[in-house]
Parts: C-alpha cells; sequence; structure tokens
C-alpha cells in the first residue's frame, strides 16, 4: 500500500492504496463518485475523462498513485461552473445523450475544448470529440450542442 | 390542451441525473460485504475439459460446473417448427464449445483480487477441431457440437411455392452471395450483474443491466428452480443494450445461485474484453440469391438461401433460430413480388452464441434484397433508383399482403424514395462521377436502400413464430396522485429511448395534465405490472397504449364522481384540459382527486370504491403489425490507393407514423444509422481457424467514432397506422437497417466503370481492393492486380 494527498473537486484527499489501483476505480470505489463511468478500461472510448491539473485525462489508465499532489477533477465537481451548465443545457436542447453512460466524459471533453480552444468549427469539433465514444445518439445532437455553445461565447467575445 | 402530448418535442426528464453523474447503472450500487465476481473463461474454441485445479487456500471461492450443478442448463425451448432443443450449460463441465464460455466464478474482495484468484485456477484441456465457418459446419465430416443436431443444424426452414414457370422463362436471372461478418453490439455500458439476499423479503434479488426485468425473472426461475415471488430483478440505469440486454445470460443464473447459496451479496460487471469476445456476438449471415426479373428490371421471382453462424448455443428466449426465421419472412421487402422460395438454416460453429442486434435480421435481409435490386439494375441498364421505385409497393395497394403473409398496413414508399431523390443533385453528381474517374480522384458513388419493417411486435405474430415467452400484449399503470398529478408505472425499461418522458406524454395527451406533473417509474418487478420488456420496436405502440387506456379508464371513473359533484348527467361533462367542463362549471382533475382521496364521504356510496389507480393494457385490434418505412441514401468517396470509404453525405426519409417526441425520434433514427454505418465500413469480430477471436480491444474493434461520421440529414412524412393507438409505429431500430444497404449499393456504384462489385460488410479497404482484384486490377485502379 502507498500513501498519496491529492485534491479532488476541490476538497484535500489523503488515502492509502494499492499500487495497482486506477484513478477510476480509485474515485468511484473508494469515493463513491460514480459520475465517472467505465466503458473499456483500455483508454478508448473516453467514458472515464477527468480533469488532470485542468486537463482531459482518461482516468481508467491512470494509476490513483500517480496523481499524488496532483489536482483531480470529476462530474461532480462543476455543480457551480456556468461554463459547464451552459453545455448542460445545450446538450439538453440538442438531445445530446441517450441512455447517458457516455455522458459525463462527454462533457469532461466538452469543457476542456470550450474552455481552452475558441473558434473551433464543425469540422474541429468531431476531430476533437473522436476520442469520445458514443452508441447511441450518433454524435449529431452531440455536434450541435457544441457548435451552439461556441456560437455562444463568440456573442460574447 | 397541455402542450407536452403527443407531438411536442419535450426535452427528456431523464437528461439532469445523467448530466450531472447522478444517475445509478449497476456498476454504482454498494452493499455492505458485496464480494467482486471474475470468471475463468476457455481460452479454447473446442475442447474437453479435465479436472481443474485450484489452489487450497482458494478452493472456498473457486465455483466450477460441480458447484452449479443445481443450475439447470438454459434450454432455450419453443415451438417453431423445425428447430431442435439443446442445451446451454451456465458453465461448461466436459467439453468447452467456444472461446470465453465461463469455467468459473472466482470470488474477491475487489474484481483486481477475484481476478487474482482467476489467475491461479488452472484448466487443462483435450483441444478437439474447431469450426468456425457456418458453411464447414454442415460438412458430414465435421465434428458435432450438440450431439442432438445433425450436421451441426440448429434449425431448418422452408417457405413458399415453386415457381418453374418463371425460372424457365425470365429473361434476367442473376446469382449473388452476400455475408454479413460477425459482429459485437457494443452497448456503452456492459452487462453488469449485482445479485443479493433479502431475508426481510424472502427474496433473491438481481439488479441487472437488463432490457427486460419480468422475463429475467421467469428466467431466473426456472433455471434456478424457484418460485416467482421469491425473485425480484430490478434494472437501474441501463447504459444501452440494442438487444444484448434483452436475453437471460448464464451470468445472472450464476451470480443468482451464489448469492442465494452464500447469502452475499455478489457483483459481476462484464469487462469489455468479455464483452467483444464472449458476450454479444451478432448480425453473421450468408445470402444465397438468385433473381428473376424482366428486361426493365421488374422482379418475377426470387429464390433464397439464408445461413446463419448462430454460434455454440440458442440464446434464451427467442431461440437461436430468430435470425433465420425473421430474414426468411421479410426477403421480399417493400416490392411486388409474387414468386418467393427461400431455405433457412441457423448453423452451429465454435463461436459465441449468436444474440438479436438492434433490428434483429433486418439489416441482413435488406443487405441481400436491396444489393440484388441494385445488381439487377446494372444488369438491364438502368438507374437504381427507377428499378426500385416501380417495384415498389405503390400506395393504392396498400393495405397490401406480401408474398409472406405479411400484411403492410400503410404508407407510401414511393413517396420516401422520391423525397430521397429529391434531396441530392443525382444528375450533378452522375457528372462529377464522370469528372472524377477521368481526373484520378478519388471516386465517387451513390446508393439507395428502402426497406419496411414489422414494428412493435404482435401478438399473432409471435404465436406464429412459436417463440416462448413473448406474448406481444403489454399492461401499464396509472395513478392519480391525490395532488392531481400522474404516477405511471411500466414493466418495461427505458435505456436511453427517452420512455420517462414519452409515455408522460401519452398521458399528458390523454388527460391533459403538463408532464412536469407526470412521473414514470419502469424496470422493478416489484413495483410494475408484468412485461417482456423492451424489444422489437415494440414500447411506444404497446406501452403507449396501455398507458392511454388506464388514463381512458380513469376519466371514466372520474367522470362519474365529476357528474355527481356538478349534479349532471356524466354525458352532459366535456373532459379537456385536465377538466371535466359543463357550461361555466368545471371541476379539474386535482379537485375531483383531493375528494376522492380524502372526502369520499361527498360521493354517494354506490360509487365505484377502487379509486384512482388502474391497469389499463394494450393489444391492437387488428395485431397484424404496424410497418415503419425509410430510404436511405449514401454519397460517399473510395481513395484510390487505399480503398478507404469516405461518407460524404447520408439522407433518410423516415415515416415511423404518428410521433410521439419528434426530438426523440430523430434520436433513435441517428443512432440507428450510425450503428449501421459501423456494420458497413468497420465492425467486426474475426475469428482465426481455430476458433480465437481477433478482436478483444476496441483498438482492434471499430466502433465509429465522431468523426467518421458525416452530418445526416433527416426527412420525415407521418403516415398514422389504421392499426394502432395514435396511428403510431416503432422507430427504434429502423435506423440501423438500410445504411449497409445504402453504403454498399455506393461502393458498387462507385466501382460499376471497373466492372467490380462487392457483397460483403463491413466493405473495408481489404474487401475493395480484393474485389479490384478479382477483375484484373490492383491498388490505384490500374491494371495488374490480380495474382
Amino acid at each position: 500500500m502507498i500513501d498519496i494527498v491529492l485534491t479532488i473537486n476541490g476538497e484535500r484527499v489523503e488515502a492509502s492504496i494499492d499500487p495497482r489501483l486506477s484513478l477510476a476505480d480509485f474515485l468511484r470505489e473508494k469515493l463513491h463518485l460514480t459520475g465517472t463511468h467505465i466503458g473499456c478500461e483500455h483508454g478508448v472510448c473516453g467514458a472515464c475523462t477527468i480533469h488532470l491539473d485542468g486537463v482531459s485525462a482518461r482516468s481508467c489508465i491512470t494509476l490513483a498513485a500517480a496523481c499524488d499532489g496532483h489536482d483531480v477533477k470529476t462530474i461532480e465537481g462543476f455543480e457551480d461552473d456556468s461554463t459547464m451548465s451552459a453545455i448542460r443545457t445545450e446538450f439538453s436542447r440538442e438531445h445530446a445523450l441517450q441512455c447517458g453512460y457516455c455522458s459525463p466524459g462527454m462533457l469532461m471533453t466538452s469543457y476542456d475544448l470550450v474552455t481552452r480552444f475558441p473558434g473551433l468549427d464543425e469540422a474541429d469539433i468531431r476531430r476533437e470529440m473522436s476520442g469520445n465514444l458514443c452508441r447511441c445518439t450518433g454524435y449529431q445532437g452531440i455536434v450541435r450542442a457544441l457548435q451552439n455553445v461556441y456560437a455562444m461565447n463568440q456573442q460574447q467575445d | 390542451m397541455s402542450s407536452t402530448g403527443i407531438g411536442a418535442s419535450v426535452p427528456r426528464k431523464e437528461d439532469r441525473r445523467h448530466l450531472h453523474g447522478q444517475s445509478t447503472f449497476v456498476g454504482d450500487l454498494k452493499f455492505p460485504r458485496m464480494l467482486d465476481v471474475a470468471f475463468v473463461r476457455s481460452p479454447v474454441a473446442h475442447a474437453l475439459i479435465k479436472t481443474p485445479e485450484i489452489d487450497a487456500e482458494d478452493r472456498a471461492r473457486v465455483f466450477t460446473a460441480v458447484d452449479v450443478e443445481a443450475i439447470a442448463p438454459i434450454v432455450a425451448d419453443g415451438t417453431i417448427p423445425g428447430y431442435i432443443r439443446t442445451a446451454y450449460p451456465v458453465m461448461a463441465r466436459d467439453k468447452a464449445n467456444f472461446v470465453g464460455q465461463i469455467l468459473a466464478a472466482c470470488l474477491g474482495s475487489s474484481r483486481a483480487e477475484a481476478e487474482d484468484v482467476a489467475e491461479r485456477v488452472f484448466f487443462d484441456f483435450d483441444e478437439l477441431p474447431a469450426i468456425v465457418d457456418a458453411l464447414a459446419a454442415t460438412d458430414a465430416a465435421a465434428p458435432a457440437i450438440h450431439p442432438e443436431l445433425t450436421d451441426n443444424v440448429f434449425h431448418r426452414l422452408e417457405l413458399g411455392e415453386d415457381f418453374p414457370d418463371i425460372r424457365a422463362s425470365a429473361p434476367v436471372r442473376l446469382t449473388r452471395t452476400y455475408k454479413l461478418a460477425r459482429q459485437a453490439i457494443v452497448p456503452l455500458e456492459g452487462r453488469g450483474v449485482v445479485a443479493l439476499w433479502d431475508e426481510r423479503a424472502n427474496q433473491l434479488v438481481v439488479y441487472s443491466s437488463t432490457q427486460s426485468p419480468h422475463l429475467i425473472r421467469n428466467g431466473l426461475a426456472e433455471f434456478l428452480k424457484l418460485d416467482q415471488n421469491r425473485i425480484r430483478v430490478v434494472a437501474p440505469d441501463v447504459g444501452g443494450g440494442f438487444g444484448y440486454k434483452a436475453i437471460l445470460h448464464p451470468e445472472e443464473l450464476i451470480l443468482g445461485f451464489l448469492a442465494y447459496k452464500l447469502k452475499r451479496p455478489l457483483r459481476w460487471l462484464e469487462d469489455r474484453r468479455e464483452h467483444l469476445t464472449a458476450g454479444a456476438n451478432c448480425r453473421e449471415h450468408i445470402y444465397n440469391v438468385t433473381v428473376y426479373g424482366d428486361t426493365q428490371g421488374q422482379l418475377l421471382g426470387l429464390d433464397a438461401e439464408v445461413i446463419v453462424d448462430a454460434g455454440a448455443y440458442s440464446i434464451w428466449p427467442h431461440t437461436c433460430a430468430f435470425d433465420a426465421i425473421q430474414a426468411a419472412g421479410i426477403l421480399p421487402g417493400p416490392y411486388q413480388l409474387k414468386n418467393y422460395r427461400v431455405v433457412a438454416r441457423t448453423v452451429a460453429t465454435n463461436k459465441p452464441p449468436i444474440q438479436a442486434y438492434r433490428a434483429v435480421a433486418r439489416p441482413g435481409a435488406c443487405f441481400a434484397t436491396e444489393l440484388t435490386i441494385d445488381a439487377l439494375a446494372r444488369e438491364v441498364k438502368r438507374e437504381a433508383y427507377l428499378v426500385r421505385r416501380e417495384n415498389l409497393v405503390p400506395v393504392e395497394a396498400m393495405p397490401y399482403r406480401s408474398v409472406t403473409g405479411k400484411l403492410y398496413d400503410s404508407g407510401d414508399y414511393r413517396q420516401s424514395l422520391d423525397i430521397a431523390l429529391g434531396a441530392i443533385d443525382l444528375a450533378g453528381l452522375r457528372a462529377e462521377q464522370q469528372a472524377r474517374l477521368a481526373d484520378g480522384r478519388p471516386l465517387l458513388g451513390v446508393g439507395f436502400a428502402t426497406y419496411t419493417e414489422h414494428t412493435g411486435v404482435s401478438t399473432s405474430v409471435l404465436a406464429w413464430m412459436g417463440t416462448r415467452l413473448m406474448p406481444g400484449h403489454e399492461q401499464a399503470a396509472v395513478r392519480i396522485t391525490p395532488d392531481g398529478g400522474v404516477d405511471i408505472r411500466t414493466g418495461v425499461q427505458s435505456h436511453g429511448q427517452g420512455m420517462e418522458t414519452t409515455l408522460a406524454q401519452v398521458a399528458s395527451d390523454v388527460l391533459g395534465i403538463d408532464v412536469d406533473a407526470i412521473q414514470v417509474t419502469h424496470g422493478d418487478t416489484a413495483l410494475t405490472p408484468y412485461s417482456t420488456g423492451t424489444y422489437a420496436s415494440r414500447c411506444m405502440i404497446m406501452v403507449g397504449g396501455a398507458v392511454a387506456d388506464a388514463c381512458d379508464r380513469l376519466i371514466g371513473r372520474m367522470r362519474m364522481a365529476a357528474a355527481h359533484l356538478m349534479q349532471r348527467r356524466p354525458d352532459e361533462l366535456v373532459f379537456r384540459d385536465g377538466a371535466f367542463h359543463a357550461d361555466a362549471a368545471s371541476m379539474s382533475v386535482g379537485e375531483i382527486a383531493h375528494i376522492v382521496y380524502f372526502a369520499p364521504a361527498e360521493l354517494p356510496p354506490d360509487m365505484d370504491s377502487a379509486g384512482l389507480e388502474v391497469i389499463g393494457g394494450y393489444r391492437p385490434k387488428t395485431d397484424t403489425g404496424a410497418f415503419a418505412y425509410s430510404t436511405h441514401v449514401a454519397v460517399l468517396e473510395i481513395d484510390r490507393d487505399f480503398a478507404t470509404v469516405k461518407l460524404r453525405d447520408y439522407v433518410a426519409v423516415d415515416d415511423c407514423g404518428i410521433q410521439v417526441n419528434p426530438m426523440i425520434v430523430d434520436g433513435q433514427i441517428l443512432g440507428g444509422i450510425v450503428q449501421g454505418i459501423g456494420t458497413a465500413l468497420y465492425e467486426e469480430v474475426r475469428y482465426d481457424e481455430s476458433g480465437q477471436p481477433q478482436a478483444s480491444t476496441f483498438a482492434d474493434y471499430l466502433v465509429p467514432g465522431c468523426g467518421d461520421v458525416p452530418a445526416i440529414r433527416l426527412f420525415k412524412t407521418e403516415t398514422a397506422s389504421p392499426f394502432t393507438r395514435f396511428g403510431i409505429k416503432g422507430v427504434g431500430e429502423g435506423g440501423a437497417i438500410a445504411p449497409p444497404a445504402a453504403i454498399v449499393n455506393a461502393v458498387n456504384d462507385a466501382l460499376l466503370p471497373f466492372g467490380a462489385e462487392i457483397g460483403e460488410v463491413p466493405a473495408s479497404p481489404a474487401r475493395i481492393l480484393r474485389a479490384l482484384q478479382n477483375v484484373g486490377l490492383g491498388p490505384g485502379f490500374v491494371a495488374g492486380g490480380a495474382s
């Protein structure tokens, strides 16, 4: 077992963990933060996407031990965030989710795009979102939701 | 009238919890003392199993076939003519029949620890030759997978009368072979089971990621040999199903049995490798088709052979014969065809059991029929859409009895094709195609496909098919709450379809109450009326009908109370906008409910005392089915060097009758289309000659991503079904049906100048290059490819 100290959704967390424990399992099994979903456990589907030091990352192929001293944010950590609120509103408006299993990961990647990469067009969005698989929607609503958020941000600029 | 009734694109009630990471999937459930389960699965496809070696320290937490022999083998029964019953043991004891078959269950305090135990269990095998090819399976020399079967054939079906005159006289005769690769279903959430013994209720509680909780309860009772009231099945949030979660799986029985035996909560969550290799196989069909036509391409007759590679076992309840029976019945498609004959066989191989993926056999049958229409058009040198159009059942012929006896209820199929044609500039595309041919740019192809789909599986049809436990009726419970709101309880499960919203819309439509005041509960056998579950594009028709029926009955009960309270005759009252009206007086549902619940003394003593909760039911009066239909068009480019296909435009023109929520209908169609694009271009689980699956991760099993698909253009018409309440037709599966056909027709359209064509999906670069090689061309579409 090894001891780690990290920040999760703004709170300091201390834990003693098995070195092989993934960040996804740490969040879900030890901290009961089950909004982070597991879809493939090999870093392809994107359902487990979280933010590590402000940048989107795959929690299924990140060891919890490697996050010692780092800042982790999950879907549960955005309740008072106006940007995430806008993305959520557009996801619902554009029917960008059906079963909802991929949605937390989709939102985490979307947030990262919207906040770090302004001015993306449809082709850019399709390329950048290609690391998150959705089996239900055919992606059209997801792309439209992000286009709407970009359009709103452009109007504000 | 409430503005949230049928036809309104109401935002979904489900969205909030999902978008805040607050949904509850099986994997999110935690119970005290819960243990995780990892399975030891067969590493070989066909082998005799020797006695396993288990470390003494692991003996208490490893369970092999002998430990679970009290679980009866799964036998998918039925009265299907020509179907031979076989047994599917939940764990293999003497012989393994596919890679991934369960050999042992191992327990640990985490999945990792359970997998550590599984690592230490050692099985040795005497390997047998594996059958991986359905055609080789029926060879007399092939080894037998089940002793009950002859030539490894689970089921054989012959339909139709011979037509020797047509065969002798038809001016055009073409023969083609079509193949659909074995595919995986891939809901983003795999399956999961948590089982526990509830001492207080004296019940085994099984939480399962299932589309059909009541059906799973039937199955658990049958094979665990428990009374049904000793079992409760709960489906919490379910992360997509697409048919994979509509059947009983061995893991549900094993977890249920061990939790009952050990009196400890147990959890198993399918990982992606288990899903791709052991779990969710589907779609593997072969079609041999001979079509007879006239010189204009009019269909005169169709001879077909269907072979379904069912894998090693027959699934419960709908059996492995489901695909072949369906394919045989629908190959004539939306066309006027008088002469049709088919032989269908369902064959055993050493691969995982085939399962009914979204639209079941329809993508395969549509692929065979629509490629045949295009081949016929090429043969008579006419535009495929013209040949297609002339053969489609005309609107004047509706309702139309197909050659296989299906009654197409309504619709203008030719209009669907015309709208699709109008959505693209065919003349412009033909000109561009010629220009590209000359200047060396990627090739351009345009392909059409039209289908009609029997939605809302119906009682009489299911009875004919002989599938057990799929009765095709439905009930729903509706309660007016004391404050005038509505509770709906339904035994189906909504896992993406948005039924928490759309069923509320149906009640909103009938009762005139806003959906915000209507709550839908589903997916728990303890709380809901019986249902066989969510499949076959049935829920909106069937549960919608049942909810509406319950609401009608409630209005009837409330009318009696309202008449007394308003001192009118019942027939003098008009019910609208959630209230009874007579002249200027009115009384709302909430006011009536308050009196019924809390002041019944104000009502006459002979008033029905059953309160404001009823179970309504639905079975359409004419239950031959509501046929939805659609035309798809694919426009694509093929790279000349790498033979990669790029979709440039995709159009779908759908008619699913009256739409309850057009936004959700669009979502169902779009999602289905992208799954169909996966079938058409990317998805394939290959097996080597020893039966080892070659796709075990998302790196080698390609699911379409956001960047692989174009913006899809949808068009819709609304032709009410004359047979269903509100005129609804089903739409859940349709999108997935036509893309393989439309896309491969477009590929063949692009290849036409080179005399090459393909008849297989996925239309991978390797398959396209092989088609070119067959006509002596190599990469770059230049001569010299033949080897």
